[in-house]
């Protein structure tokens, strides 16, 4: 990819789907080989796919994300037909009246990074350089655009099996509590289209560079095995930096209530840091990495990306894949600004996660 | 004891030995002296961080939701210096555990309903006099179940934790931990007296009580006085049977001289410094300072003596000295004193004197050793008064004899004079048949003793020189060549066996 209008071709398929894991870390690899394949198919097919910046777009230009919603384990199960994301756009053009001239990531992070890749190939149209999380958050409703104001509705819900769900609801909430209680009866995951809005507005309510920067962290997540030398060189692109270094001596599974606002239980991971200070890393877990604790010090939480890596294989490890005695770099990444606002943090803070805790980087005047 | 009670706050020490925080199980118990001056109830972890120092936290609610939560409360407890954190045991995992020992901060996790807890806690920090009271009732309780000297010193030990505590008779711990008895300038001593029977004062109970320390002069003292009866009960139990406690003596010496007679690396008892082992405070006994035996033995050995003559012997030996030992050992009896001061021999000459007539009623002469340090020391001195009695013989009943005074010549008292006298019988038939003959030995033991000056031997003699000069005519004519020098030493040593045989029955008559 260079120049202006880059390109996203089949040989960038790999890196893709490693930058979108790192903004990810709790999706598993399940539905790996089949999304990269039919992907990666479609653009030696297809050609590559033009990605543009959302200023460089006209501003009238009707957009709209894409997303998977739902289990990756489902996805792994029943894969994609293949038109569920393009059938989903479809409906909302019939819908509004309109035809789509480009399409975005809801989050530039997990499979939802890749379908839209998909889409735009399929559809023809550029893809835009942008998104709407910067990494993935829970509910469809914690998006940039929707802090600015644009409504995620009318959306769509295109299921494996043919079926779908229209919803247009008065709040991102209740949108994404209609959206979940239809989603076992769609197969488990669904091709989400949603925030229908123009290139202009996506100006203001996006998040801008997102796809580059997944492609670029996840050409260094595939060049380096060197755990040192892998961290430093995402530093340089993500600004991530290293919380400890040390060995998982406990896996707690239910370790603490949970409201059901997420789909996902509470568990915790400790780790026994193996230099510097030997602190008790506690990392808190639910759909992500919310939380982690050194010797019960908050030292980073949501909206902050946390994510772990093998230091043995010099990878990123997974969630599904950890494992009592595995030695493991935690690494925290700063979330984009929107997070660290006042709206933001009440959004996809420490509190909407159970933790009532100040945020460290409230309490270090770094937010 | 003190009319006022003491303000002082109550310990974590004294909080978990009383209820609701005895049935806690200590996850992470980092100081039993620390202070607990109030009981928060944190609901919330704002709460938390408005706690003063030294409170007692208990979880509740949203601060006890589990996973993180306890983390992150023992990491504020720690910020605020809390004094400890009491949680439900259903979130308090190895790993809360484990970061409770790496903040070293009191972690303790209970069953029952937090705020019943904090309740009840709050009664108690509120009321520390009441609540140590409680401790002190539990204590007695426990004191009361000990059957012997170290159970008692066990208990007060664990009570006071950080002040040690000693049983001392003298200036020598014989229970507990000596470190009580050390000068200590941040420490202040108290002494509690304990009693014998017949009001004698048997020994004290000593603690090193720190001047700043969380428990007050007055709550140790009496800690130390409610462990008086049990004292004197496990101390008189050892003694009412006599049959039991006299073996047990036995068995104990034995084990003593075992101990000395090891390499000096395996025997620690030999170093002065060491402590004494543990088992010989059972008996009351002291050998850490200088010990000065006594050898009691029959004027005529005749085997073991039998119990009922020990128990009359342990009654007048022991007569206001009654925790000094007397250890049968086969026809005699072993006692000792200990004491700091080596040159200290009133207690033992007054004994020695107090004892006479006994000693004069039941035929027993008395050898005494010299003073020397530790378990090897005593052992030593035995020997020494075990010679010392040997030459007291001489003396008849109730004769006392100092090792100090006798030197080489106690090797005399081994010989044995009535073999000696037989070969007299037989070699010198003639003198042993005269009339006289007693007066003849005298003479030539005396001329020999004087070496050959027969005016030094007229004056020991008390005669005229010329009786002596006639008395060894004849006793050469008997036989005696005194005057011959190949004979001079058999004959020497015979005069000193027949006279020391004619004294003996002299004395006996």
């Amino acid at each position: 990819m260079s120049g202006a209008a880059t390109w996203i071709s089949a040989a960038d398929v790999p890196a893709l789907y490693e930058g979108a894991k790192f903004y990810a870390p709790a999706v598993g690899d399940a539905s790996r080989s089949s999304l990269t394949s039919w992907l990666t198919g479609l653009l030696e097919r297809e050609g590559p796919v033009p990605l543009h910046r959302v200023e460089t777009m006209a501003p009238e230009t009707p957009c709209v994300s894409l997303c998977v919603l739902g289990s990756g384990s489902a996805l792994a199960d029943l894969p994609p037909a293949g038109d569920e994301f393009v059938s989903a756009i479809r409906q909302i053009e019939q819908l509004q009246g309109v035809r789509f001239g480009a399409v975005y990531p809801l989050a530039a992070a997990t499979v939802s990074a890749l379908v839209p890749v998909a889409a735009a190939a399929q559809l023809g149209v550029p893809l835009l350089d942008a998104d709407g999380m910067g990494r993935a958050f829970a509910l469809i409703h914690h998006t940039a655009m929707h802090l600015a104001g644009i409504s995620p509705t009318p959306l769509v819900a295109y299921g494996p099996t043919g079926d779908s769900v229209l919803v247009d609801a008065r709040t991102g909430l209740r949108a994404d509590l209609l959206l979940r209680a239809g989603l076992d009866a769609l197969g488990g995951w669904a091709a989400l289209a949603s925030y229908p809005t123009t290139a202009g507005a996506l100006r203001r309510g996006a998040l801008p560079g997102t796809i580059s920067r997944i492609a670029n962290v996840g050409r260094v997540l595939l060049q380096q095995n060197d755990p040192d030398l892998l961290i430093s060189r995402l530093a340089a692109i993500t600004g991530c930096r290293r919380l400890g270094r040390g060995r998982i001596s406990e896996l707690e599974q239910l370790s603490r209530p949970t409201d059901g606002s997420i789909p996902a239980h509470p568990s915790s991971v400790v780790i026994d840091e193996i230099d510097g200070q030997r602190r008790q890393l506690r990392i808190e877990l639910r759909s992500e990495i919310v939380a982690v604790f050194a010797n019960g010090e908050l030292i980073a939480g949501a909206p902050d990306l946390l994510c772990l890596v093998d230091v043995a294989r010099g990878t990123l490890a997974t969630l599904d894949s950890l494992e009592r005695g595995d030695l493991v770099d935690v690494l925290v990444t700063p979330g984009d600004a929107v997070w660290y606002s006042d709206e933001g943090m009440a959004m996809v803070g420490l509190n909407f996660h159970g933790i009532p805790l100040d945020h460290p980087r409230r309490l270090r005047g770094e937010a | 004891m003190s009319q006022s009670p003491s303000t002082l706050p109550i310990t974590l020490g004294g909080l978990v030995r009383i209820q609701p925080l005895a049935g806690a199980s200590r996850l992470h118990f980092a100081d039993p002296l620390r202070q607990v001056e109030q009981v928060v109830l944190a609901q919330t972890f704002e709460r938390m961080r408005r706690c003063a120092p030294h409170v007692l936290v208990v979880l509740h609610d949203t601060a006890a939701a589990g996973g993180w939560s306890l983390a992150a409360a023992l990491h504020l407890a720690w910020e605020r210096n809390v004094s400890a954190v009491v949680v439900s045991r259903t979130i308090a995992g190895s790993a809360g555990a484990a970061l409770a020992e790496r903040l070293n901060m009191t972690l303790l996790a209970i069953d029952t309903d937090p705020v019943d807890v904090a309740l009840q806690l709050a009664g108690q920090v509120s009321a520390p006099a009441a609540a140590r009271a409680l401790g002190q009732a539990l204590c007695a309780e426990r004191l009361a179940e000990q059957t012997n000297v170290r159970g008692v010193l066990g208990v007060l030990n664990s009570e006071l934790q950080n002040m040690p505590v000693a049983l001392v008779i003298g200036e020598t711990a014989v229970a507990g931990r000596v470190a009580a008895l050390q000068d200590k300038t941040k420490a202040r001593r108290v002494e509690v007296e304990v009693q014998g029977p017949g009001e004698q004062p048997w020994a004290r109970l000593v603690a090193a009580v720190p001047v700043n320390g969380p428990m007050a002069v007055e709550q140790v003292e009496s800690l130390l006085r409610l462990a008086r009866p049990s004292l004197q009960a496990a101390w008189a139990q050892t003694r009412l049977d006599s049959t039991v406690h006299s073996a047990h003596e036995q068995a104990a010496f034995g084990l003593l001289r075992r101990l000395a007679a090891e390499p000096v690396h395996d025997a620690p008892a030999v170093q002065p410094e060491i402590e004494t082992p543990s088992w010989s405070s059972e008996l009351g006994w002291q050998v850490d300072g200088a010990n000065r035996a006594v050898w009691i033995t029959p004027l005529r050995p005749s085997g073991e003596p039998s119990e009922e003559v020990t128990h009359l012997v342990r009654a007048a030996w022991q007569r206001g000295r009654t925790h000094w030992p007397l250890v049968v050992d086969s026809d005699s009896w072993i006692s000792w004193h200990s004491s700091e001061e080596p040159d200290d021999v009133g207690p033992l000459r007054r004994a020695v004197t107090a004892f006479r007539d006994s000693a004069e009623a039941h035929r027993l002469v008395i050898g005494v050793g010299q003073a020397h340090p530790g378990v090897a020391g005593l052992l030593r001195s035995v020997a020494e008064a075990r010679l010392a009695a040997h030459v007291a013989r001489e003396q008849g009943p109730a004769g006392v004899q100092w090792f100090d005074q006798v030197g080489a010549s106690a090797a005399l008292a081994w010989l044995p004079t009535t073999e000696i006298a037989q070969v007299a019988d037989l070699c010198l038939a003639e003198l042993m048949d005269a009339r006289d003959r007693m007066a003849l030995v005298q003479t030539v033991l005396a001329v020999l003793d004087c070496g050959g000056s027969l005016s030094q031997a007229s004056q020991r003699l008390g005669v005229h020189r010329n009786t002596v000069l006639a008395r060894l005519t004849r006793a050469r004519q008997l036989g005696l060549a005194y005057d011959e020098p190949e004979q001079r030493l058999a004959l020497h040593v015979l005069c000193y066996a027949l006279a020391a045989l004619w004294t003996q029955a002299g004395a006996e008559d």
